[in-house]
């Protein structure tokens, strides 16, 4: 039942991308309108989906690399809908439906059989370090979406070229704030995943921290955030600056997490 | 020394202490450092940590392996830089944090009232809008509504008017000062862990009690089993461990992977099992007759060290030994494994005829009736099967600096909090009678957060022009 819904789900993302690039060419209002309710419907299905799995298996559908991408693509949808709500930025639509899309067509594309717990994830920690990690993960792909806008709508600025997307994205101060927003939700929640985990390590393996690659990694990327918030909140790193290195910090978080799983480094190796 | 080299002295030290103030007080150096400990961290990733030399000889190559060692990129997290690394961060934050303390204090704690419209205007915030009423009237209405948004006010009253100050969410701005004091408590504990704290392994067999490595009690394992899902995957391994302290049997624990046991601060965790090499639970035997090689009443099973009298006969049988790959040599004529494995498994069994025992002999499961058992009788003993021993085996962890860790990252959350969910907002009003009814003059300032707070600003504008129908 949950692969049905599941691909129900990856269709309709798929038109609401279609629905949102046609806003980004048409600039009609009516359209960014229509693409946000396909959106939201796809949404409405990606959430039964997620349910219905976890109840086919009997645990949170968390527990291998499908289930945490589904997820993954379900909480940037998250955001953005409650960004939407907020600011109305239905060009960010543009940029988060493709993303959820592209990770849902990754999931589909890796082993989706519902297996029993293995031995180390039986442990309630599973539910709370686990969403947590993909929740931070989750602001860091809307910072990095938000940092991609950025760029482009300086481009527009700085070429005087004031048409195309230009009239559609929202102002550059608007973009600023809200990939630091981004951070300023995805960084405390990182640092909550990391203590977490911790905890669970502690009680699973012996010891809170062990330099397991994963561990190491989110360690890198928390320094990196941290050197990123330092820099804004103190000396002053906003705009291009800002938004370049909020977009190579999530590079490097999506690349260490690529290696990890495919070189299956460390305990982490099947997440 | 004359009095004025002596100061000058003092200047000297005042400079250089200042100087070297400055350079753990400066924002570059934490970036730097941050940004350093990212790459080197990235290099301990990519290098394997902990190995033998030999190890990144055969990986690298003599030349590139000796660099690796010679710096310490092998145990990097061990080694003298990155521990002077995470000191400098920790200088960097302590003097930032003391730096910055006293002036943030008196933001903190400054109450300004009396506030003129000209230092309102140059606000981040700010509006004018003039209403009609008594300026006390409009005091109290304008406390009200920011007291309603859960502003702490003070107010002044003046000759020819009135001011407000509010404030809320001082507390947003000491959030990075409790997160850098809990950094500092997560520092110190990994510190105290890495030189106090010990980390072992212990395995012990089934009724088995050992030592717990440097510890003053013991530690037994009643039963080891693993718990299967239907479809046949392992769902979990268990230990039921009792703690004996004083040769008094203190709790009884069943851990599995995720569940550990501790006790006297001592933790201990399901990490491995195995099936005992050297002794089983119990075996399977079979009495057959010698000459017709036919067996003799039921199969029956024999525990380990428990003598066992065969039904219908005078014989007793005492399980003694056990080897799990037996090996014989013939030089030294010493019996001994040559594996862990469960290659060729033999007993050996001691049989008494009424008291008096009869034959010492080893029984082979794979070769069985090859060797006469019981010599100088009918009887003939068939080693049919047994049940190992497990054993299982424990990490065994005791570290002090834990504690202070997770206080620390309490600490952390809390300051998180604070920085990233509690803002200080400030609002001066000053209402004062004007020409043409009374002016209201509003200010506000956020220490973070600038849109949010904008927009905040200009409806509670909005909420009191509404209130006295301005603009309408």
């Amino acid at each position: 039942m949950n692969f049905v819904l599941f691909h129900i789900t990856v269709a309709l993302y798929l038109l609401a991308t279609f629905a949102y690039t046609s806003y980004l060419f048409s600039h009609n209002k009516k359209v960014s309108g229509i693409s946000n309710k396909i959106l939201v419907i796809g949404f409405l299905f990606h959430t039964v989906a997620i349910i219905t799995r976890g109840v086919e298996a009997g645990h949170l559908p968390l527990t291998n690399l499908h289930e945490s991408l589904s997820v993954f693509s379900w909480m940037t949808v998250v955001i953005y809908l409650s960004v939407n709500a907020r600011y109305h930025i239905a060009s960010l639509g543009s940029f988060v439906a493709p993303f959820a899309l592209l990770l849902l067509i990754t999931a589909s594309f890796l082993p989706k059989e519902i297996v029993p717990l293995v031995p180390a994830l039986e442990s309630y920690w599973l539910y709370i370090h686990v969403p947590l990690a993909i929740f931070g993960n989750a602001f860091f792909a809307m910072s990095f979406l938000v940092g991609i806008m950025y760029l482009i709508q300086e481009h527009y600025l700085k070429s005087k070229k004031v048409g195309g997307l230009y009239f559609l994205l929202p102002s550059l101060d608007v973009l600023d704030e809200l990939g630091y927003k981004c951070l300023t939700y995805g960084f405390p929640i990182l640092t909550a995943a990391m203590i977490t985990g911790a905890v669970w390590a502690e009680y699973a393996w012996g010891s809170y921290w062990s330099w397991e690659p994963r561990q190491v990694w989110s360690l890198i990327t928390w320094f990196l955030y941290a050197a990123l918030l330092h820099g804004r909140l103190t000396v002053g790193w906003r705009g291009k600056k800002a938004a370049i290195y909020t977009i190579a910090g999530f590079m490097i978080l999506l690349g260490s997490f690529l290696i990890i799983k495919f070189l299956a480094l460390g305990e982490h190796g099947r997440l | 020394m004359k009095k004025n080299e002596i100061e000058s002295n003092q200047t000297i030290i005042d400079k250089a202490g200042n100087k070297i103030w400055n350079f753990f007080s400066s924002l570059k150096l934490i970036i730097t450092v941050f940004l350093t400990l990212a790459v080197v961290s990235i290099i301990g990733t990519v290098i394997e940590q902990g190995k033998p030399p030999d190890f990144y000889t055969k990986e690298y190559g003599e030349k590139i392996a000796h660099y690796v060692l010679s710096i310490g990129f092998h145990d990097m997290y061990h080694s003298w830089w990155f521990l002077i690394l995470l000191a400098l961060l920790a200088a960097n934050i302590i003097v930032c944090t003391i730096d910055r303390f006293p002036q943030k204090w008196e933001t903190a704690i400054e109450k300004k009232y009396g506030a003129e419209p000209r230092f309102i205007k140059n606000l981040a915030n700010s509006a004018h809008f003039t209403v009609s009423g008594d300026v006390h009237d409009i005091k109290i209405k304008v406390a009200e509504r920011l007291k309603k948004k859960r502003y702490k006010i003070i107010n002044a009253d003046a000759a020819d008017g009135a001011s407000i100050y509010a404030w809320k969410g001082v507390i947003g701005r000491f959030g990075s000062d409790v997160t850098h004091v809990s950094l500092i408590l997560i520092l110190v504990g990994a510190i105290i862990g890495n030189f106090w704290g010990f980390r072992g392994y212990v395995s012990i067999n089934e009724n088995d009690a050992v030592n717990a490595p440097q510890a003053d009690f013991k530690v037994r394992l009643d039963r080891f089993w693993i718990d299967y899902y239907n479809t046949g995957e392992v769902k979990q391994y268990n230990s039921l461990l009792t703690v004996i302290d004083n040769n008094k049997e203190i709790l009884t624990k069943q851990i599995y992977v995720n569940e550990p046991l501790i006790y006297k601060g001592t933790w201990f965790y399901q990490s491995n099992y195995g099936v005992a090499y050297d002794r089983i639970r119990e075996a399977q035997l079979i009495l057959k007759n010698k000459k017709e090689n036919k067996q003799i009443g039921e199969p029956f099973k024999v525990k380990w060290y428990e003598p066992f009298k065969i039904p219908g006969t005078n014989l007793t049988v005492n399980l003694v030994g056990f080897i799990s790959d037996f090996g014989f040599d013939e030089k030294t004529k010493q019996i001994y494994a040559r594996s862990l494995e469960h290659n060729n498994p033999a007993i050996a069994v001691v049989i008494y005829d009424g008291d008096k025992p009869i034959s010492d002999s080893w029984l082979f499961l794979n070769y069985p009736d090859v060797f006469a058992t019981i010599p100088n009788s009918d009887y003939n003993l068939t080693f049919m099967g047994y049940s190992g021993l497990y054993y299982t085996g424990l990490s065994v962890n005791n570290d002090p600096g834990t504690n202070i860790v997770w206080i620390g990252s309490i600490l952390m959350t809390v300051g998180f909090i604070f920085a990233f969910m509690i803002f200080h907002k400030r609002i001066w009003v000053n209402i004062k009678r004007g020409e043409n009814g009374v002016d209201i003059y509003m200010g506000g300032m956020i220490n973070k957060n600038k849109i949010l707070f904008e927009r905040e600003f200009s409806e509670l504008v909005e909420s009191l022009k509404a209130k006295w129908e301005v603009g309408k």
